[in-house]
């Protein structure tokens, strides 16, 4: 063999194998070729025609005539706009402190302490998850509202004949959107308490500290970078939120900033270079305060003081003051859960809506359950939003399922795959439904109307979810588990058939639950997307309650709550799971 | 065997500095060797053995297995990791927790693309490789059920049950508590042996290194400063931070004196101005200032006023302290500036403050360099 084919041969092999890292080669490659081209296909578009929108001039059929910077200018001037934004602000932080203060001494008392009924705090939390926020907040308009009980007590007690409290009003939104976030808050400062370091806490006891002192000299300053990055979290969520605005809001004309954008994309002719407009302002806003978010919660990750196996926080002992802490817990799971269930429970019982009382009695009825099995519409309904929520669940896992593995293990294009799958973040629900009606109306394919389309917006809007449980998976397995696989002569596809599928499978089964779950709650997006024949029950709640079909509508969502909730069970469940098996470590 | 020649891959932190890796590493093993990759942690042992595993791609160099090119940078070749047919143990272990026993050793024989091994045949050769590493009759058992040792056993019957002709061990015994890890060593060793496997470990543990291996390469900052057999490395360390590494030796500083004879002995002086006689590595030049590594275990107490054996040299002093430690007494002896460490016999101890005299064969005091 002469050197000069022996130079050639190794040539055409460094041409066959032209790899960095050992599982870098084509088939990672052309894995992640794919997913970027899908991901941006996807992600992409509805950005890109907010922007579009925002700059332009656009006749009838949408075709563009020039650029103008008028719809922004129009924003500046409009009165209306800067009134929506200073009210999106009140309503965000007011609602942030609220529900950090009701989920965050709550979290505190069921992790840290010794008070009773603990697990009335899970059961509220894990009920709520299975909650559309719509029936929550309908529940309490009715609790708050003229005809509802606090209102009639009030009459009752006072013999006045006004109302103590105006329930279509800042203080109404403020209260109603603290209390749907609250179980949240609970769920998230739970996990900070459970993880921080009882050793810290007891040192300080020991040096003499009451139990308050020590709350708020180490347990505190401890959970800080925690807790801000929760309220920042909480206040873009509030921003963005929409079932509160709406249902609360906007029949006293109190506009926030997502509920100005529906007005005006409902509005006839629709105003959509407006509604563009003020979504790019809403975007720039979240992407700024996403950034301030990523950094404090990387802060707060350092300061986590999780020890080593075995470990068992030990909690306070409160004393006697443990019965007050018990009635707060108490307290929080008849506003949380049994207040709105109660009322629930009474309105669909009832063939008209009427306030809580003994002349309702002989009234009560079934005849609204009935409906909801016997009606055509309603199973039709449940199917469709089974149908979208499992779908978008689906494809946001199968493509985060690979995108998150490369991503974690720093593959191909792994960054950049990150981003393209969390961009959708920066968007407010109802600002990615304008922006995925838009695009849909462009493209030349029969996804307008249709499920497909609602099904698409879910998918753009979780699939950060998605990328989070993957990710946070894969970082949870050993890395020398698939370095053996390569070792043992398992090529890159094999390894992830055989041996990263498998165990990455409580994440991605935990995934796709928590999507379900959430995408059976949304009503932002759906609200714009859907047509009369594709509905999902959000939206159909939403029509029935503007539309005064309390009974019925209450029935259907109970029956509703009930599935969802059980499959929140299963969620739980599944989290336990996953939680006990960190696998290789 | 295998030839690693000019090995390196260094990575670069934010700091634009050396953050670890390997600077050109070059050794030669002959078939069945057990070699040994020594050092502190981030001296490079780790990144040498994930370059020739093929988990890492070195910047340069060369890596052939017999006739075999794994990757040659000039050539452009880097055969994939799983083509390479090279078994490992990782630090980890490893084990794949969603497969039985059976299923973790067999998977190299089922992904195996050199050729198709029979169903009956793949049983044989798992329930060989079982028995091998003492689990016959384990193999139904989930992976989750087995302790740490058990794990330890199952990885190394899954890294030979393809019988490659090498076999890469990385830190293997470190998650093992201290009586199970004696127990290893030994095993690990006998196993070697009777398989004949050309075996590459890596591990921070002198004693360990000191017992199993043919070969060692002791490493620091990413370079191999000494490549030899134990005793060579244990009894003749090419420099202090060899002999501080592989037992706690004591270190001198002094002068060379004259000439050194053709044993290799000659004398040092120390700052005091007092001398002693030390072995000097070949081609060593007079009136350099050298340092002396003095391992404490050849050091002999004596009462004061006793006088050396011939050719053993005597320096007097004090003890600061004495530590009785079982089997055997530990002194801090000061002379001078400095304080000696000295490992004597247990059943007879002198107290702190006592004067004595340490005496010392001039082959213990050993020059390893400036």
């Amino acid at each position: 063999m002469t050197a000069s084919s022996t130079a050639a041969e190794a040539s055409a092999a460094a041409r066959a194998n032209p790899k960095t890292s050992w599982l870098s080669g084509d088939p990672r490659r052309l894995i992640a070729g794919i997913l970027l081209v899908v991901l941006a296909l996807l992600m992409l578009p509805p950005l890109w025609i907010l922007f579009l929108d925002s700059f332009t001039e656009q006749d009838a059929i949408g075709e563009i005539t020039g650029f103008t910077l008028g719809h922004f200018a129009k924003l500046l001037a409009d009165k209306r706009a800067v009134e929506s934004a200073w009210n999106s602000i009140v309503f965000a932080i007011g609602s942030t402190i609220l529900s950090l203060l009701t989920g965050g001494v709550l979290a505190w008392l069921v992790e840290r302490t010794n008070a009773p009924f603990k697990v009335l705090a899970y059961l509220a939390t894990i009920i709520s998850m299975g909650t559309p926020f719509i029936l929550h907040v309908i529940a309490w308009l009715f609790l708050l509202g003229k005809v509802g009980p606090l209102n009639d007590l009030y009459r009752i007690v006072t013999g006045a004949d006004d109302n103590l409290f105006n329930v279509h009003s800042m203080t109404g939104m403020i209260l109603i959107e603290g209390f749907l976030w609250s179980p949240l808050v609970f769920l998230m400062l739970g996990a900070t308490f459970r993880a921080a370091n009882a050793d810290m806490e007891e040192a300080a006891r020991m040096s003499g500290a009451t139990v308050f002192d020590t709350l708020r000299r180490v347990s505190l300053p401890l959970a800080k970078p925690a807790l801000l990055a929760l309220s920042l979290f909480v206040f873009i969520r509030s921003i963005g939120a929409f079932e509160v605005p709406a249902l609360v809001g906007m029949p006293a004309r109190l506009y926030v900033l997502t509920t100005d954008v529906y007005a005006a994309t409902i509005h006839v002719p629709p105003d959509l270079g407006y509604a563009a407009a003020f979504s790019v302002v809403m975007v720039a806003i979240m992407a700024v305060l996403l950034y301030y978010y990523g950094r404090l919660s990387r802060n707060a990750e350092r300061f986590a003081s999780v020890t080593g196996k075995g470990y068992r926080p030990r909690p306070f002992d409160l004393g006697t003051g443990r019965w007050i802490a018990g009635a707060i817990i108490i307290f929080n799971f008849m506003i949380v859960l049994v207040l709105p269930l109660i009322t629930l429970i009474w309105m669909s019982l009832l063939p008209f809506p009427k306030s809580f009382g003994l002349s309702g009695i002989p009234l009560l009825t079934l005849d609204n359950f009935k409906a909801v099995f016997t009606v055509g519409g309603y199973t039709e309904l449940a199917v469709n939003s089974i149908t979208v929520a499992a779908g978008a669940a689906t494809v946001v896992m199968l493509l985060t399922a690979l995108a998150g593995w490369i991503a974690a293990r720093n593959g191909p294009g792994g960054r950049v795959l990150d981003q393209l799958a969390t961009i959708s973040l920066v968007f407010p629900s109802i600002c990615l439904g304008v922006a995925v009606m838009e695009v849909y109306l462009r493209v030349p394919l029969p996804i307008y109307g249709s499920l497909w389309i609602i099904v698409i917006a879910y998918v753009i809007r979780y699939m950060p979810f998605g990328m989070r449980y993957v990710y946070s998976g894969v970082l949870q397995l050993h890395k020398e588990l698939e370095e053996a696989a390569g070792v043992a002569g398992a090529g890159a596809m094999t390894t992830l058939r055989r041996i990263v599928a498998p165990l990455l499978s409580p994440a991605l089964i935990a995934g796709w639950l928590f999507i379900f779950l959430i995408a059976n709650k949304e009503l932002a997006i759906a609200v714009l997307l859907a047509s009369p024949t594709s509905k999902v029950i959000a939206v159909a709640i939403f029509d029935q309650y503007v539309n005064g079909q309390g009974g019925e509508l209450a029935a259907f969502g109970l029956c509703w709550t009930v599935l969802m909730t059980g499959i929140a069970v299963i969620f739980f469940a599944q989290m336990r799971r996953g939680a006990a098996d960190v696998y290789g470590n | 065997m295998l030839s690693v020649a000019n090995l390196t891959k260094i990575y670069a932190n934010k700091f634009d500095t050396q953050a670890g890796g390997v600077r050109d590493a070059s050794f030669e093993l002959a078939s069945g060797t057990f070699f040994t990759l020594l050092g502190p942690s981030g001296c490079g042992k780790t990144t040498t053995l994930r370059c020739i595993a093929g988990l890492e791609r070195p910047d340069s160099g060369r890596i052939a297995v017999g006739d075999r090119v794994l990757f040659d940078h000039q050539l452009g070749i880097a055969v994939p990791l799983n083509l390479r047919g090279i078994g490992m143990v990782f630090q980890s272990y490893a084990i794949w927790p969603h497969m039985t026993v059976f299923e973790n050793i067999a998977f190299p024989l089922r992904v195996s693309k050199d050729r198709k091994y029979q169903r009956d045949e793949i049983t044989r050769m798992v329930e060989e490789a079982l028995d091998t590493v003492g689990l016959g009759g384990y193999g139904e058992r989930p992976a989750t059920r087995l302790s740490g040792g058990q794990q330890q056993r199952v990885a190394l019957a899954r890294a030979i049950v393809s019988r490659p002709q090498l076999l890469l061990l990385d830190e293997p015994l470190s998650n093992l508590d201290a009586a199970l890890r004696e127990e290893m060593r030994a095993e690990l060793r006998r196993l070697q042996q009777q398989i004949g496997v050309t075996t590459i470990y890596v591990t921070h543990d002198q004693s360990e290194a000191l017992a199993m291996s043919d070969l060692i390469a002791v490493m620091e900052n990413g370079r191999i400063v000494q490549l030899d057999d134990p005793r060579t490395i244990y009894f003749r360390p090419a420099s202090a931070f060899v002999a501080g590494f592989i037992g706690a030796a004591n270190l001198i500083t002094g002068t060379s004196q004259d000439a050194v004879a053709a044993d290799g002995i000659g004398a040092v002086r120390l700052e005091d101005g007092s001398a002693i006689a030390c072995l000097f590595p070949k081609g060593s030049a007079a009136g350099a200032s050298v340092t002396v590594a003095l391992r404490p275990e050849s050091i002999e107490v004596v009462p004061e006023g006793q006088q050396a054996a011939s050719g053993e040299h005597m320096l007097r002093g004090t003890v600061a302290s004495a530590s009785f430690l079982g089997g055997s007494g530990r002194y801090d002896v000061q002379i001078g500036p400095r304080v000696l460490r000295v490992v004597g016999s247990a059943e007879t101890m002198v107290g702190a403050g006592a004067t004595v005299g340490l005496t010392f064969p001039p082959t213990a005091a050993v020059v390893v360099g400036g």
